[in-house]
């Protein structure tokens, strides 16, 4: 008689691992037609899959009909998509979707690895020295730049031909593959960025990121802690990437990307339970 | 109503297609050519509305 196969557990994290190698390397097939012959008659250009494109270029076409150079329609339904995901589930773009954020991510692991840490346990304090936790005084003022940043976009889209981020933009630089001087500064600084600070250009830069902030506070798919089995034992805190203090009773904080590794690293069933 | 953290992935994944597909059935697809030119949102919006007036 055979014996039942047990069933494999489940891992959130794993899932969410896969699906950000699929993004990544399907966001670099599309950077790879792009430096083909031809790149007019593939639906436009690399910037017209960017959702962020779709803000950028938005006042010029609601005002003049317009749309910024490069962009295309099709930015529009990338970025319906995108605000798809948030109203369902929040930031969840950024912490499963978002090619940016998977790098990042990624580059975090290599750093653990490269600076001291030989096995990332989860909940457990990391040993190696980088990437840093910036302190408060420093890290709280800085990450109203992403909303600076957008302000300065969506002005500067107005008068511009191009989209305002364009020579700037660290899809571009990652997943491009037409690399320009200011672009492999970008890299450079992105790069550089994620090795020092996880999730540094969520954090601090994202545009994309603070247009859907706001998210978090209304998405009917949403954690929530139960007082009575959380015993605060602060596995959370240190496995939050976006590093948010006290997550417990931050699980709606428009820094939340919610990439879900409170729940994977959390000790004791049913103390944070996700909820429609 | 809880939700087990299995079916997170597929609720992000069927609303991002769900939402991209509107997009694109209400008009908003890859163009040829490159470059989007077309009336402005505004200027159609109010079109219709002097139509229906």
């Amino acid at each position: 008689m055979n014996a039942a196969t047990p069933e494999k557990p489940f891992s959130l994290a794993k899932c969410r691992r896969t699906i950000q190698w699929m993004v990544v390397i399907g966001t670099l097939v599309i950077g790879l037609r792009h430096i083909m012959p031809g790149e007019a008659s593939r639906g436009g250009s690399f910037d017209s899959f960017c959702a962020f494109g779709g803000i950028e270029t938005i006042l010029p076409y609601l005002f003049s009909g317009h749309m910024l150079k490069s962009t295309n329609l099709l930015n529009f339904s990338v970025l319906l998509g995108t605000l798809g995901v948030s109203l369902a589930a929040g930031r969840a773009f950024c912490g499963w979707l978002c090619g940016l954020g998977a790098i990042q991510d990624f580059v975090t692991g290599w750093t653990r690895k490269l600076f001291g840490e030989k096995q990332h346990i989860r909940g457990r304090q990391s040993t190696a020295i980088l990437p840093l936790r910036l302190p408060a005084i420093v890290d709280r003022p800085l990450r109203y730049a992403k909303y600076l940043a957008l302000l300065v976009i969506l002005m500067a889209s107005l008068y511009m031909a191009f989209p305002p981020l364009r020579d700037f933009c660290p899809v571009r630089a990652v997943f491009g593959l037409h690399m320009t001087a200011l672009l492999w500064i970008t890299l450079a600084v992105f790069l550089a960025g994620s090795v020092l600070v996880e999730r540094f250009w969520c954090k601090y830069l994202c545009p994309l990121g603070a247009t859907l902030a706001i998210f978090n506070k209304v998405s009917p798919v949403h954690l929530v802690m139960d007082n009575h089995h959380c015993n605060n034992c602060g596995r959370c805190d240190i496995e939050c990437s976006m590093d948010i203090a006290d997550v417990p009773h931050h699980l709606d904080h428009p820094e939340c990307v919610r990439c879900m590794e409170c729940l994977n690293s959390c000790a004791r069933d049913g103390s944070l339970i996700l909820k429609i | 109503m809880k939700i087990h953290p299995r079916y997170y992935p597929a609720i992000i994944i069927t609303a991002y297609v769900i939402f991209l597909l509107i997009g694109i059935l209400l008009g908003f697809g890859p163009e040829r050519g490159g470059d989007g030119h077309g009336r402005s949102a505004l200027m159609q919006l109010i079109l219709t509305l002097e139509t229906l007036a």
